[in-house]
């Protein structure tokens, strides 16, 4: 009986089958090195409604973080704070101001300010900022060096191995609770050992199993 | 397992037989060539394996495309802050919820504005912190997309201005008529009389088909009086229960039940045994619980000793027991249950003013008149038994008559469904279409806003400013916890209107009602109780006389077959037919789901020729006609063991017309049939086979403990030799481990105590985890394939004989073994043990191999076979409890001791800074699982085992405590108090 295929597609099928597997495995590699978390969620840096700069309130002014973010260390939430927080100032401070405009709309209409959420867990991990504020986790191991930004973006990947991180070894990242806000803070001693210290006072132990954190 | 295997041929083929007589039905020959239901393995659910792949390659694309770009979320804080709100926690709120003449105190959790979890309130009387299955689940209610949104006139949209003329049209009142609910909001009977002096000839009719109204005319007979008793279980060493399941269905207070398991609870001393309670006792004794009945309640399946009776038998015994007592004169008729009412009679004599009797609804007036003569010459008046004034309310045959005549005008119809549940002689929907001018005004769109001409949506009591009088004459202020979510107006707000032609909010209604200082309206607000207002107690004498009079005028009707009626444990009265935890929530006692059936026993079904073909999720169910006075209905039958003969029991509530999508086709309508002088019991009714089957779906096909001993009975003599006696079977050797031994001698452990002797099997809990732990709802033909989801179940065992069994509730959920067999095959470690002791479960790992499941011996894993979220609309979602994950399709999920609460409580202790001590930073008390909460029977106790205070540590050491399944050394967490009795050694 005479071949209906040539030999040689024989040899095309397979180079064709590996052309393929290997472009697909480049890609899914390739999409996952691309797509990691620790490669695409810090630096993420939208642009927020108001050009509301942390630098120069933060910063500059030396309000404390508490100031707006004031349910910190009661809730789940470090509260973005109510138009009516940011008008205690500019109601008589910048008054005229262009680029507060939308901050007095929202204060007479009543209605939010449509602030760009930045830093984001997916909704089945269950952080708790009171839990990590009252054991002396600063502001600025999650959120870094807010006081000088002036656009905020996120500088830690947020994913669950790097949560665990501290978990697992807590000392490092701890520091009296009455400094947690002052992000410039620095340690005179080694912060491992002040750290080991605070454990040891508040008897400190995280959570490292599941439902810690997932409910 | 051969122990199983025997029992199975032991109830197996018994069925099996049966069937093959009459095993006709196409349905059934096809499941007996399957070795599972239809589907049951059958993930696409309608769906082919084609539709799956394109799905599947469709939603690859676009995953593939929307993981490019990050979403953008926003976060939206308040224009303007409010006090007292914190970003993240939730704020509690009293309030009360008003049904059917009664009210329950409740304390409402509010997240972000949204009402989300109902509890019981501590500081109300009928709730003691306990929230019965309904109220919980009325929480659903308001976010019900098929809820009354909207002013309909004649069936278009319309808007609030239809009512431009009504207060004009309220004149003199001639040809004006209001008919409502039981006015228990003294603002509403405020604006009732206001509106009744304005307009003297209007009259205002009050109606519920559930009511007590009954007991209230035998109370006239008794003492001259419209009155109500109340009960004091809490003295009470002798219970007779005579037709009323006053623990669940009949029952007017939760605090009943309170202080009814208290007296449930006794722990061992050596010598006091836990009889009954004598002086020497600084704790009372065990109480011991008679009932007598026709339907097989859950006061029935608590009682000591249980008499099956014919409903119109309850009469004749009660006037024995009161021949016997020596309260009433006269020859005793029901000469086989001599014995039993001597044993009673002797009973209760011993324990004169520390008894109850009481009767149910459904009995007629003379039955509760001689109950109260009972109560009278036992001395119980005044000890046990109270009673406060109540006006009876039963106007709604002369407003028929009326109608029927043309002199009623216009008719106001606030909330009810009159169309559908009247008595059926009444005709109510034909004399309705006599009416000029006919508004409804009500929470759904249903029979009776369908037949007037306008029907107007009304708020939820979450929603609006109202009060609301228990029967006891506490009054709660009913607060609401959001705004009207639609253009809806409270009742009080719609009468005010009529009144006033303006528009006034309900908050200043009930404020000027009150007129209480700022201090005093805050602290009723934050109690969710009025201080100092109550109803005066009487203490009023029987006239023997009366009694004896209205007891020989009785009817003595009887019949072969008789029928009585009972509100549905899901939907009540049918107010609560679209609402979809409740129709899932299995009946506690047929444990059948989305449907009503009729009850009747073994015995009379075999007479009838009625049979129901078991299949091992449901029952293709024989129908029955039910006919009474000329009116009949079909429905199916469902074979309740511990029935009485000769009686069927219908379940009122079903059968709805015009309802929402979720209570639509559902079940038969009872109503139908039951006239104005039949509305408890029908002595005369005709009862036979009907063509058809019905499947009705169960969540529980067992009736026994295929030989284990999975529940631990016994008699209160027998613990008081052997205190022990749940404990022998967990006398073996040591067993071997597979596994290192973990420490949990340190920190906080956490562990649940059950006391089957307390529990009722009420549905309380399973309703309150459904609530906090964002269980879905899967329908009536997902259950049918064994896919429920509640974490919770409550397993209930018959035992003794098929006709006249006991039978035992036992609360099943995961039971957190220490060496956990769901642990060990998990390929992914998403179930996994936490150091407290928790067998933790990590949704976003599960890859849903259902191994766990398998390998659990307790069967308390759930599967998310599919996505039962899905379909849900916006508003619907607003019942979800934010720290909680809702699961989706392909995750195992189970009960994980309210997990988020312990993590909250912790979070809490440590922003304190609270110590952690040995035992761990928690106070006693301070975290409760949502069941334990609930609780009516305070019978689950949840808590730190390694905390001494502890309830459930002192509970682990108690004599009854015993583990299930102990030979499997998994260790469980959750342990049981074997269940006691307490039977009259008289009648043993």
């Amino acid at each position: 009986m005479a071949l209906i295929f040539p030999k040689k597609l024989d040899l095309m099928v397979r180079v064709a089958g590996a052309v393929i597997a290997i472009g697909a495995g480049a890609t899914a590699g390739g999409m996952l090195l691309l797509h990691h978390p620790d490669r695409i969620e810090p630096g993420y840096q939208p642009t927020q409604p108001i050009p509301y700069s942390h630098k120069l309130h933060a910063g500059n002014l030396g309000m404390d973080c508490l100031y707006c973010h004031n349910t910190v260390e009661k809730s789940s939430y470090a509260a973005v704070p109510a138009t009516q927080t940011c008008m205690n100032c500019h109601s008589k401070v910048k008054a005229q101001s262009v680029v507060l405009e939308p901050l007095r709309q929202s204060y007479e209409a009543d209605q939010p300010v449509p602030w760009v959420k930045i830093h984001r867990l997916p909704d089945y991990a269950y952080f708790n900022h009171s839990a990590h504020v009252s054991a002396g986790v600063s502001c600025v191991t999650c959120h870094g060096r807010i006081d000088q930004m002036v656009e905020v973006k996120q500088v830690k990947t947020l994913t669950m191995a790097w949560c665990l991180e501290c978990h697992r070894n807590p000392a490092p990242n701890l520091r009296p609770a009455e400094l947690v806000t002052k992000l410039d803070w620095k340690p005179e001693r080694d912060p491992a050992e002040i750290g080991r210290e605070i454990i040891a006072k508040k008897k400190i132990n995280p959570p490292v199993n599941c439902s810690g954190c997932h409910r | 397992m051969i122990q199983i295997q025997g029992i199975g041929n032991q109830t197996g083929p018994k069925f099996w037989r049966s069937l093959q007589e009459l095993s006709n039905t196409s349905k059934f020959q096809q499941w007996v060539a399957q070795e599972f239901p239809e589907g049951a393995t059958d993930i696409l659910d309608g769906k082919s394996r084609r539709n799956f792949i394109q799905l599947m390659a469709a939603s690859m694309g676009l995953a593939g495309l929307t993981s490019c770009r990050r979403p953008v979320e926003k976060i939206l804080p308040h224009a303007k802050s409010f006090e007292g709100m914190v970003h993240g926690n939730s704020l509690h709120f009293a309030t009360a919820m008003p049904l059917a003449g009664r009210a329950y105190g409740l304390l409402v959790e509010s997240f972000e504005g949204r009402p989300i979890k109902i509890e019981g309130n501590a500081s109300h009387p009928a709730s003691r912190g306990a929230a019965t299955s309904i109220a919980q689940a009325s929480v659903l209610n308001i976010y019900d997309p098929d809820r009354a949104t909207e002013v309909l006139e004649k069936g278009k949209k319309a808007n609030w201005d239809v009512l431009k003329d009504a207060p004009a049209s309220l004149g003199d009142g001639e040809g004006f008529r209001i008919l409502s609910g039981y006015v228990n909001s003294p603002t509403l009977a405020g604006l009732k009389a206001q509106l009744l002096a304005k307009g003297p000839k209007a009259k205002w009719v009050e109606y519920e088909p559930v009511s007590d109204e009954t007991i209230l005319e035998g109370s006239q007979i008794a003492f001259n009086e419209s009155l109500r008793p109340h009960y004091d279980f809490k003295k009470a060493n002798v219970v007779v229960a005579l037709d009323s399941d006053f623990l669940h269905i009949d029952n007017g207070s939760l605090g009943w039940v309170k202080d009814f398991s208290a007296r449930r609870k006794p722990t061992h001393k050596e010598g006091s045994g836990g009889s009954h309670g004598t002086a020497e006792h600084a704790e009372p004794g065990m109480n011991r619980l008679y009932s007598v009945e026709t339907n097989f309640t859950l006061t029935g399946i608590a009682a000591d000793h249980r008499l099956r009776v014919k409903p119109s038998d309850v009469a004749n015994f009660v006037f024995d027991l009161a021949r016997e007592l020596g309260a009433l004169t006269g020859l005793k008729i029901l000469g086989q249950q001599d014995k039993f009412i001597k044993g009673l009679a002797k009973d209760l004599t011993e324990n004169k003013g520390k008894a109850i009797v009481l009767a149910g609804p459904r009995q007629p007036a003379a039955v509760h008149a001689v109950v109260a003569l009972i109560n009278n010459t036992l001395g119980n008046s005044g000890e046990t038994v109270v009673y406060t004034k109540e006006e009876r309310r039963n106007g709604l045959a002369e407003l028929v008559k009326e109608m029927n005549a043309g002199s009623v005008k216009s008719l106001l119809i606030l909330g009810g469904n009159p169309v559908y549940d009247a008595p059926a002689d009444f005709g109510f929907g034909a004399a309705l279409k006599n009416v000029a001018n006919s508004v409804y005004a009500g929470p759904e769109v249903n029979e009776t806003a369908a037949a007037c001409h306008c029907s107007l949506p009304e708020s939820s009591y979450l929603e609006a400013w109202g009060d609301v009088a228990h029967p006891d004459g506490t009054v709660s202020i009913v607060q609401p916890l959001i705004e009207p979510l639609f253009s809806t107006k409270s009742a009080i707000e719609l009468i005010g209107y009529v009144l006033t032609g303006k528009w006034q909010r309900g908050y200043e209604i009930v404020k000027a009602q009150w007129k209480l200082t700022d201090a005093a309206w805050k602290k009723a607000l934050h109690d969710g109780v009025i201080a100092g207002v109550t109803a005066p107690i009487l203490k009023p004498n029987a006239e023997k006389a009366k009694v004896e009079a209205a007891v020989n005028s009785a009817s003595k009707s009887k019949g072969e077959i008789e029928v009585t009626f009972f509100p549905s444990a899901s939907v009540f009265d049918g107010r609560f037919a679209n609402n979809a935890w409740l129709h899932e929530a299995p009946d506690p006692v047929t444990k059948v789901v989305w449907d009503n059936a009729a009850l009747m026993s073994p015995k009379t079904a075999k007479a009838m020729g009625v049979d129901t073909i078991q299949d091992n999720v449901g029952t293709y169910s024989q129908r029955i006609t039910v006919e009474i006075d000329g009116r009949s209905i079909e429905a199916p039958v469902v074979v309740l063991p511990g029935h009485a003969d000769g009686a069927v029991t219908l379940t009122l509530g079903y059968g709805r017309n015009i309802v929402g999508r979720v209570g639509k086709g559902i079940g038969y309508n009872a109503y139908a049939v039951r006239g104005s002088t039949t509305q408890g019991i029908a002595a005369t009714a005709t009862v036979r086979k009907a063509a058809g089957t019905n499947y009705m779906v169960t969540t529980q096909e067992h009736h026994d403990q295929a030989g284990r001993p999975i529940v631990q009975e016994a008699s209160v003599q027998k613990y008081a030799e052997e205190p022990h006696f749940a404990k022998h079977d967990e006398e073996h050797v040591e067993l071997f481990q597979l596994f290192d031994s973990h420490d949990y001698s340190k920190g906080s452990q956490w562990g649940m105590a059950i006391d089957l002797n307390a529990c009722i099997g009420c549905n309380a809990c399973l309703l309150a985890c459904q609530s906090e732990n964002n269980i879905p709802v899967v329908g009536k033909d997902q259950v049918a394939k064994g896919r429920e989801m509640h974490w919770i179940r409550l397993d209930r065992y018959f035992t003794g004989s098929e006709e006249d069994p006991q039978a035992v509730y036992q609360p099943m959920a995961c039971q957190q073994c220490e060496n956990a067999p769901c642990e060990s095959v998990c390929p992914v470690a998403a179930t996994v043990h936490s150091p407290e002791g928790l067998n933790d479960m990590a949704y976003n790992r599960c890859v849903g191999t259902r191994y766990c499941a398998n390998n659990c011996p307790y069967k308390v894993r759930r599967f998310n076979y599919l996505n039962w979220h899905k379909d849900m609309e916006e508003i619907q979602k607003m019942v979800h409890n934010p720290d909680v994950s809702v699961r989706m399709r392909g995750v195992m999920e189970k009960c994980n001791y309210c997990v988020q609460r312990i993590q909250e409580a912790k979070i809490k202790a440590k922003a304190e800074g609270r110590a952690k001590g040995e035992a761990g930073p928690y106070k006693v008390g301070e975290v409760l699982s949502a069941c334990q909460q609930t609780c009516p029977a305070d019978a689950i106790q949840f808590g730190d085992i390694n905390d001494p205070a502890s309830r459930v540590a002192q509970l682990k050491k108690d004599h009854r405590n015993y583990s299930l399944l102990h030979e499997l050394n998994v260790r469980p967490r959750t342990t049981y108090l074997a269940k006691l009795r307490n039977p009259n050694p008289e009648l043993a």
